[in-house]
């Protein structure tokens, strides 16, 4: 109990210590705080996007096969299926149309697809909350578009995807078949890629080498590879996230050396005077941990609710503008929170131990000498 | 009962510069008595309150306190000694700037992990004694020389120590705050401490309460009486 | 009566630690309309046969990037460098940065 008392005194006296250079130490607060806010709004957005992929993309299609022409992903002939039926251990294949249209309107991508079960009818159209929003699209509006050939095709919304499906859906345009092929220019028998179903999930690397050797301007994409890209996803290996880390470590570094470059003679003199007046060495060294335990865990605490509450209650906002690129068409990043425990506690050593260790080493000396020479004025 | 047994204190040993501040220096210094070290600058005044309050360690010879050996204790007894058996009144105040002058005050006590409202009220009750508790709050180098001389005897007082250790208590001081320091040492004479002082000053050296006059030069002690 | 700075230290780290802990334990267990959605996003996945999550609409391989391979960064012509800002945001997925693969 006596223990508490003095830790508590201690603390007293470090932060009124503190509090003399009030300015000073508040800007390196708000600056420490911010750059772990930073660090820990990518660890969650990344955890939870990772998460969400990992979630989601479990229906994904088993084996997807595309075709490569002159190293361009091309459109891939339907006879292909057949071909791929006759493999053993192939449940089902068919042909799947989807591409990408640029409306120069809006400077938006969309991406078309044609749905296998229950497609919209000609001339009608299922978009999602992105499109909706880039467009100015409500149920019932018309959509222009432009065929290859240049003519004018119009398509009315019959409705808009749910928001809530958005991380998956935002861009999409969905179609019938025909007009798919209409506004393309894309020939009966031509597909864009074929996706293909197993009945045995671990015989997939093997009918996949079997497609390739069978029909070798074809690459297969098997659905633990597609779950996969997601785990690469905000690698602190890529370029923008590698420069955030090299910026927050070098913030790190500098607080760090600033409190590790010595005392000044004003704190060595201060020292001197507590060991004069009866604080033994633990004492003073307890203090200067506090001193920096206080600063960098504060930091710390505040840092990662501010991240929680910038990913997942405001949408990632401030990070919007990186992530958008060149992208005019955005989903709303309504994320599930997600937190990866290991990254966290890495933060947390990161960001309390090196800065208490360099508030504490440099006063090691000053701490174990004799306090006489205090006495000598 | 303090006692000094052959200390010496060499600075900077075996080096270019090397400085003897102490040469053998014997001294017993009674208890519940004021005793004034006697000496100009540079006699090794200084040095010795240091060694006798266990500030440092003396290049040879022996110190005991009431018997009890204390130069040979390891840094953390020393500590405690120096909380709790000694209290200090530097020369130069030497009190934290940019705090209050009751955290100033309990500062000592920190360590003892003591209740913080009952530190609180003790540090308090001292600087009634001295006059300055509507000031608890200010910072302390707002204050003249002489409140801030009283602060620092209420900081030596908070641990209620037996022995009062004061080197040029009237350094800075008028001949006015110098009567009223010596009447605060009549009073904590009174109460039954053992109070040593160094001064050149004649005031503090000729005052009545003195009962153990000790002169000191380049180290060495040339005449140790009972005062007049 | 004013409080002493140990005290304000200490609640506001304690209740930080505390939403902290909120924090770690919510985002382990999944409420009710979290289920719900990810239900949705699953059932659409299935259903339109999708390959991946809408992040990034600026280039083919950024929207797609299971999808993509070695060339689709460098689309317009052999030595067209990558110019799109959300490429640095994702690497190349591991089976197309992997060799001598069938």
């Amino acid at each position: 109990m006596a223990n508490i008392e003095k830790q508590r005194a201690i603390i007293d006296f470090t932060l009124a210590s503190l509090m003399r250079r009030k300015g000073k130490n508040a800007a390196l607060l708000v600056v420490y705080t911010l750059v772990v806010a930073a660090l820990a709004s990518v660890m969650f957005l990344t955890k939870s996007i990772r998460s969400e992929a990992a979630a989601v993309l479990v229906d994904a299609p088993e084996l997807v096969v595309q075709r490569m022409v002159a190293g361009r992903h091309e459109m891939i002939p339907l006879s292909y299926v057949e071909k791929i039926a006759s493999i053993r251990g192939v449940k089902s294949v068919r042909g799947r149309l989807w591409g990408y249209y640029y409306d120069p309107v809006f400077g938006s991508n969309y991406t078309l697809l044609v749905p296998q079960e229950s497609p919209p009818e000609e001339g009608k159209v299922a978009v999602g909350q992105g499109v909706a929003r880039s467009a100015l699209a409500e149920v019932d509006n018309i959509m222009p578009f432009r065929t290859n050939q240049g003519a004018l095709f119009t398509l009315t919304v019959a409705r808009v995807l749910p928001a809530g499906t958005e991380l998956v859906s935002s861009d999409l345009v969905l179609l019938s078949a025909g007009d798919f092929k209409t506004l393309f220019g894309i020939p009966d028998g031509m597909a864009t890629d074929l996706v293909a179903e197993v009945s045995n999930l671990s015989e997939i690397p093997t009918i996949a080498a079997k497609i390739a050797r069978l029909l070798p301007d074809t690459r297969p994409i098997a659905r633990d590879e597609i779950l996969r890209t997601y785990d690469a996803i905000f690698n602190w290996r890529s370029g923008i996230l590698l420069a955030i880390l090299s910026g927050a470590l070098l913030a790190f570094f500098i607080f760090a050396w600033d409190k590790a470059t010595g005392l000044s003679a004003e704190e060595r003199r201060e020292i001197g005077i507590l060991k004069a007046i009866g604080w033994d060495v633990g004492d003073v060294l307890m203090m200067k941990l506090w001193e920096g335990a206080a600063l960098s865990l504060t930091a710390f605490v505040t840092g990662v609710i501010l991240a929680w509450l910038h990913v997942f209650a405001g949408g990632a906002a401030l990070f919007v503008p990186v992530l958008k690129g060149w992208s005019v068409l955005y989903p709303a990043f309504r994320l599930t929170p997600s937190i990866d425990l290991m990254q966290l506690a890495v933060l947390f050593f990161l960001t309390v131990i090196p800065y208490t260790v360099a508030t504490i080493v440099p006063c090691w000396r000053a701490a174990t000498a004799a306090p006489d020479s205090v006495m000598r004025g | 009962m303090i006692v000094l047994n052959q200390v010496s204190k060499v600075f900077n040993k075996g080096r270019q510069n090397e400085f003897v501040s102490l040469r053998e220096i014997s001294i017993m210094i009674p208890r519940q008595q004021v005793t004034v070290l006697k000496g100009p600058s540079g006699s090794g005044k200084t040095t010795l309150l240091s060694i006798i309050g266990g500030m440092s360690r003396p290049t040879s010879g022996r110190v005991t306190l009431d018997g009890r050996e204390t130069t040979s204790l390891p840094e953390r007894f020393l500590a405690a000694l120096r909380r709790e058996t000694f209290g200090f009144i530097f020369q130069q105040f030497n009190l934290i700037n940019g705090i209050s002058i009751l955290e100033n005050v309990m500062l000592p006590a920190v360590p003892n992990g003591e209740r913080h409202a009952t530190l609180k009220g003790r540090a308090l009750e001292l600087l009634a004694m001295f006059g300055l508790e509507a000031r608890a709050a200010t910072r302390v180098e707002l204050l003249s020389g002489g409140e801030m001389q009283r602060v620092a005897i209420a900081r030596a007082l908070i641990n209620n120590p037996r022995v009062i250790i004061a080197d040029e208590p009237t350094a800075h001081l008028d001949s006015k705050l110098s009567g009223e320091l010596i009447t605060i040492m009549e009073r904590l004479k009174q109460e039954g401490r053992t109070i040593i002082m160094a001064s050149h000053d004649p005031l503090v050296c000729n005052a009545g309460v003195v009962d153990n006059l000790v002169e000191i030069r380049d180290g060495e002690i040339r005449d140790s009486a009972p005062a007049q | 009566m004013t409080l002493r700075a140990s005290t304000i230290f200490a609640t506001y780290t304690a209740l930080g630690l505390l939403l902290l802990a909120v924090i770690v334990i919510d985002s382990s267990s999944r409420s009710v309309t979290d289920r719900q959605q990810l239900e949705e996003r699953r059932t659409l996945v299935k259903s339109l046969s999708l390959t991946d999550l809408v992040l990034f609409t600026d280039a083919r391989y950024t929207r797609h990037p299971s999808m993509a391979d070695r060339h689709t960064p460098f689309q317009d012509y052999p030595l067209s460098l990558e110019h799109f800002p959300s490429g640095s945001l994702i690497p190349p997925p591991p089976h197309v940065r992997s060799y001598g693969k069938y």
